[in-house]
């Protein structure tokens, strides 16, 4: 992490549904900052509320959403800003990758279309000079053959195909910042590592600033620097995510990563954690991993563990019996 | 595109021929016929009669006839009843008035239907969506048989603002009613339908997309939903198109319009064979090309459907 200003600097984000079923608390004071260029990964299961957090950024949340708390960017708070105003950062500022590329481009448009609508919108481009910058994009994400394909619609190409339109899409104004909602959970895994790859590359070449949400942490170790791991709603621990693999402070993190698969020993059985993920119609008052947790304690059932500094490390975590205080 | 169109037009043919042999046994398999009487014609005069129309030859050669001179020459044979006429003057007289006040009456059910559907969706969950929507069903229950004596009640007895009744060659005052008494619950129906679509279209992942690229809502409801939502509306469109441009009986009697409405009764009434056929004829002749043309316009909208052809 750098010692300038983040570029967005999220505080104490709390986002709430109106269900039929009462209120669901999907995110639960989270906050996090970004500085110009980093990689972060939000890590966290289904209903995790990780997709929310991106979503409530740029302002498409679904309309039974109730949010608190600040995203600033360049000062000024996204989350309270006229739909107006955020459009002019949409897209321009900050552009979002979606998850499934079958249903995220409109199948009545033209691919040159879709592209070239977001130059054409912000910053006041021709037909021609939008196509021509379309072409540039699509030749960055390698699409190939890209000239012929500016009049295809989007049924005409591949998962995989769709997916690199959606991230050149997101490249089109040069964004400072690209949310990334699990922009590889829809393809098949040789296509996703195909993705990444782009991602990377592109992200180097244009210092743009990437939140990859996923849960997937085989994605994330070769990708962020930071990694963010999402429970319940709130924050279980940050860290480098270099440190965070090697020694995990939550034992939610320690879970998550004896459930990945280990391709040398394809034998051993997956070390699933057990239990299911918490049911969030009451806002947190004790530890939301608490009732799988192995090591939980009383009090992790009586208190809200905040997130704190680890000693000597950049990591953070909101554990009151923290992986290394057991060994 | 135009080898599909070509082949569409090509399957009339056949579903014609079918269409014209079905009707024609069909109709002389009822009892009765044009020249029953309650008192019968003397022998001679009936032979004269049956002569003169070429009804004395067996029925396969009197079909045949009728399909040789529809082939040759377009001419579906002489009215039975109305005498001195074919059937190509009374088609040639009528249609016109219907294709008329069923064109208004389609114009009127899109350019109404569609934006109370589209405002209703953007208004989700509102008082214009509720009033709207309460609108709709109001007037989708009201049969027009209901709808067009209250409508003369009003615009014509009691304001004096439209003629009741008659065509005097389709000037403007005389086409609103019959269209708009006839289309008003087909649009009651566009808008419910539009309404639908729009709000499920609207929640569809790539207007979220288009949401984030920062574009204003109506950019995102014209260049991104429009299409996708008018989709159903369409498909209920065909049968509906057909059914008003072939016009409504009820409303060539109600206002006297002279459409060929009131050429169908008048030849059921009366056993007129050749009226009816014809007729018949020009229906199905309508629906293949109103819903090929459908057919096109879908291609034209969907690019995956376009690609198919």
């Amino acid at each position: 992490m750098t010692g300038a200003d983040p570029i967005l600097s999220v505080k104490n984000l709390s986002i709430r549904f109106r269900t039929g079923d009462g209120m669901v608390y999907a995110v639960n004071d989270v906050s996090f900052d970004m500085h110009a260029g980093q990689r972060l990964a939000i890590v966290g299961e289904s209903g995790s509320g990780k997709s929310q957090i991106a979503l409530s950024i740029l302002g498409l949340l679904a309309r039974n959403a109730e949010v608190e708390g600040a995203a600033l960017w360049k000062g000024r708070d996204l989350l309270a800003m006229p739909a107006a105003e955020i459009n002019k950062i949409r897209a321009r500022e900050i552009a979002m990758i979606f998850q499934d590329p079958m249903s995220a481009l409109n199948p009545y448009m033209t691919i040159e279309r879709q592209l070239s609508e977001v130059v054409e919108l912000h910053e006041g481009m021709s037909r021609s000079q939008g196509r021509a910058r379309a072409l540039e994009v699509m030749d960055a994400v390698k699409i190939p053959d890209a000239r012929a394909r500016l009049r295809a619609y989007p049924h005409e190409f591949s998962g995989g195909m769709r997916q690199r339109i959606v991230i050149a899409m997101a490249l089109m104004c040069r964004p400072a910042l690209i949310l990334a909602d699990e922009p590889t959970t829809a393809l098949d895994v040789t296509v996703q590592a195909q993705i990444m790859e782009l991602l990377a590359e592109v992200q180097q070449a244009m210092g743009t600033a990437i939140v990859l949400i996923t849960h997937d942490l085989g994605v994330v170790a070769g990708f962020c620097e930071d990694t963010l791991v999402l429970y319940g709603g709130r924050v279980m621990e940050t860290a480098p995510t270099r440190a965070l693999f090697r020694a995990p402070g939550h034992p939610y993190t320690r879970g998550l990563l004896r459930a990945v698969p280990n391709i040398n020993d394809p034998s051993a059985t997956l070390a699933a954690i057990p239990g299911s993920p918490p049911n969030q119609t009451h806002p947190p008052r004790a530890c939301p991993f608490a009732p799988r947790c192995e090591d939980a304690v009383t009090a992790c059932f009586e208190t809200l563990p905040m997130l704190e500094p680890h000693a000597g490390t950049a990591s953070r975590r909101a554990c009151l019996r923290p992986v290394e205080a057991l060994t | 595109m135009l080898n599909y169109t070509l082949r569409r037009l090509l399957a009339v043919v056949p579903t014609l021929l079918l269409l014209i042999v079905v009707s024609f046994y069909l109709m002389r398999l009822a009892p009765g016929g044009p020249f029953t009487s309650e008192r019968p014609l003397p022998p001679a005069v009936m032979q004269n009669v049956l002569e003169r129309y070429g009804m004395d030859e067996p029925l396969h050669v009197q079909l045949w006839t009728y399909i040789k001179n529809i082939v040759c020459c377009f001419d579906f044979g002489p009215s039975f009843s109305q005498k001195d006429r074919s059937v190509n003057d009374v088609i040639a007289q009528g249609f016109p008035v219907t294709l008329t006040y069923g064109f208004w009456s389609a114009v009127f059910v899109l350019v109404c239907g569609v934006p109370l559907g589209i405002i209703a969706a953007l208004r989700h969950n509102s008082f214009w969506d509720y009033t709207m929507t309460g609108l709709a069903i109001f007037s989708q229950i009201f049969p027009n048989f209901v709808l067009a004596p209250i409508m003369v009640l009003l615009f014509t007895l009691s304001w004096g603002l439209l003629p009741g009744g008659g065509w005097n060659g389709g000037q403007w005052q005389y086409v609103i009613m019959p269209a708009v008494a006839l289309g008003t619950s087909y649009m009651a129906g566009v808008a419910r339908l539009t309404r639908g679509s729009m709000l499920e279209v609207l929640n569809a992942p790539y207007i979220r997309t288009a949401r984030a690229k920062g574009l204003p809502e109506r950019t995102i409801i014209l260049r991104h939903a429009l299409k996708p939502a008018l989709l159903p509306t369409l498909t209920y469109m065909g049968p509906v198109f057909v059914y008003m441009i072939t016009g409504s009986v009820f409303i060539d009697i109600f206002f006297s319009t002279g459409g060929i409405g009131q050429d169908f009764i008048d030849g059921a009434y009366a056993r007129d064979y050749s009226i009816l056929l014809g007729l018949a004829v020009l229906y199905a002749m309508l629906t293949f090309v109103l819903t090929l043309l459908l057919d096109l316009l879908y291609a034209w909208i969907d690019p995956k459907v376009r690609s198919q052809l």
